[in-house]
């Protein structure tokens, strides 16, 4: 029952890219904890983590360069793998391939592909976080959150919530309903009449064309491209590979309507290209149980 | 930014505690569901929390995901967390402040070392300075070092060379991420650091480290008899002086030169708290 499939974090290619097993599947969620350990007993350094059913055959495929590792030190790596991640993604830095291999696999870089889909599975189950890559063969991780925020949690949480968060939004807001692509300029246009100004420093966004044009944009909820063949110099915004992992369309135009006090279904378009894309996503999730067979 | 293997132990007569490091041990590893994640998640935001919103945690948590569950005694309910947390050397600790007693709790992470985990956050001459601070920290009388005394290290510095500038900038990171605390310009271990940090400060500096003479766990502040030298933390005092019109040295029995402080009381604080969690909800809002 609170497995109820969710659509944020779910776009249609992402069963390929998903290194929890088996999405959502609850029994092998539960199965996670006793297995996880068993697993990594294996020496192997099977590249492929799916073909690894059998105890046996991760001992055959088991490369010869690397010593065997006892059970504990693999436990301690993926406990330290699972720590850095975690870490690494409080400051929403998509985490690069090379980094983890650099700080915290070291010797162990040939289990890599093992050491990380043990890792995604302690992320999901214990913390509820899923280990996604954020584009198809780009070796960048992110975390996704399983669990819907409410907005309670920012009264627990206290002030330590985000209120970038809020600016976000409202770009990503006026990027959708411009038809996905918006000039910087329009976008300083519009921010100006809410008070926040390209060059001034703003109370609670410092500088907001940093934050806008850098910090979102490292943060890959943005794409900020120059456009070609202009004069003067215009740049133009589209949203980010982490921005269709963590939200939907259907979500950012809820958001809008709520600030205008509308109806989503008050802009059509908008509202039928949010709803093909709810059900694009939704198709992938019914066949993802043959995937993780 | 989670270390130590020995919580900071309020008393060895504390009930309380030595049950909930009894039940750590045992090896039932438990079952999460998305309140147990929720709560894991909103902690991990804190890095450290207070009993009291610690409860207020667990409760909202409930709320969210299964209203008609009964709510687990927070006890239970930690150390459920704790099995899991076991196989990725991560703990949910309980400790308490060293000048007043709060109870509070931290995520502490068991499997490297401390100065190590922060590695990743700070270069290499801000490790350093943190180092400097923590030795002149250890090494002083009260458990506080003053700024000046800290950004007179800067010149020794590993790494990249450090202006004091700099070096001012640096200290206020170590706050914000909760190693140090800062009290009118003088600078001592946070709570949080002491329960990741306790091991690893009692192993580097074996024989600079000052102990608790009631719970025989790492001192930084406290109170000190003046004749033969033992120390005591300033909430230990307080239960063992207790009701004690006389105190007198535990050790030598020479009367104890110092003021006795309250025994921390949960529903005092929680008063004062709630007005203070109020302001603070209040001022989230309109931040919204």
């Amino acid at each position: 029952m609170l497995q109820k499939p969710r659509s944020r974090g779910r776009p249609s290619s992402q069963a390929d890219r998903d290194w929890g097993r088996g999405g959502d599947s609850r029994a092998s969620r539960s199965g996670v904890a006793e297995e996880a350990p068993s697993t990594s007993r294996g020496a192997g350094g099977s590249q492929e983590p799916r073909s690894a059913s059998s105890q046996g055959a991760r001992r055959a495929g088991a490369s010869p360069a690397a010593g065997p590792r006892s059970q504990k030190q693999l436990e301690l790596k993926v406990a330290e793998l699972v720590q850095f991640l975690l870490i690494k993604d409080q400051k929403k830095i998509p985490i690069k391939r090379s980094d983890i291999v650099k700080h915290v696999l070291g010797d162990y870089r040939d289990l890599f592909p093992d050491l990380l889909r043990l890792a995604a599975e302690r992320l999901q189950y214990v913390f509820g976080y899923k280990l996604v890559e954020l584009e198809p063969k780009s070796s960048t991780y992110i975390l996704i959150n399983t669990l819907e925020p409410v907005e309670e949690d920012a009264e627990v949480r206290g002030d330590q919530g985000t209120p970038t968060t809020g600016l976000l939004m409202i770009v990503l807001g006026l990027i959708f309903m411009k038809g996905n692509t918006v000039k910087e300029t329009e976008v300083w246009d519009f921010l100006r009449r809410l008070g926040v100004f390209p060059t001034k420093k703003h109370l609670i966004f410092g500088d907001p064309k940093k934050l806008i044009t850098e910090d979102f944009v490292r943060q890959r909820y943005l794409e900020y491209r120059r456009i070609p063949h202009t004069d003067p110099v215009d740049y133009e915004l589209q949203w980010g590979p982490r921005t269709s992992l963590e939200t939907s369309k259907m979500k950012v135009l809820k958001f809008v309507a709520k600030v205008h006090n509308q109806d989503p279904k008050d802009w059509p378009a908008q509202y039928c290209e949010a709803l093909a894309e709810e059900e694009d996503r939704a198709r992938p999730q019914a066949s993802a149980p043959a995937a993780s067979s | 930014m989670f270390t130590a293997k020995y919580m900071h132990i309020y008393s060895k007569e504390d009930k309380e505690q030595h049950s909930f490091t009894m039940q750590g041990s045992t090896r039932r590893t438990g079952i999460m569901t998305d309140v147990h994640r929720r709560f894991l998640q909103l902690l991990m935001t804190h890095g450290v929390l207070e009993e009291w919103d610690v409860k207020r945690l667990q409760k909202h948590c409930y709320k969210v995901h299964d209203c008609n569950a009964p709510v687990e005694k927070l006890e239970d309910f930690i150390n459920n967390i704790n099995s899991v947390l076991e196989s990725l050397y991560i703990e949910i600790k309980k400790g308490v402040t060293e000048d007043d007693g709060r109870p509070i709790y931290a995520l502490v992470n068991l499997a490297t070392t401390p100065i190590s985990k922060m590695a990743s956050d700070f270069a290499e001459n801000e490790l350093d300075l943190f180092r400097k601070a923590l030795e002149l920290i250890i090494d002083s009388e009260t458990g506080f070092a003053s700024s000046t005394n800290i950004l007179n290290m800067v010149d020794q510095l590993k790494g990249k060379k450090m202006r004091k500038k700099e070096a001012e900038q640096v200290l206020q990171k170590f706050v914000q991420s909760r190693w140090l605390t800062e009290k009118e310009g003088e600078f001592t271990l946070h709570t949080r650091a002491i329960l990741e940090m306790e091991q690893h400060i009692r192993e580097t500096y074996p024989d600079a480290v000052k102990m608790c003479n009631i719970c025989h766990s790492l001192l930084i502040q406290g109170q000190s008899c003046e004749t033969c030298g033992i120390r005591m933390h300033s909430p230990c005092v307080a239960k063992y002086f207790k009701s004690n019109a006389e105190p007198r040295c535990p050790n030598c029995n020479d009367y104890w030169p110092h003021d006795i402080p309250e025994v921390f009381d949960p529903d005092k604080d929680r008063e004062a708290g709630l007005s203070k969690s109020n302001r603070k909800s209040l001022r989230s809002r309109q931040l919204l």
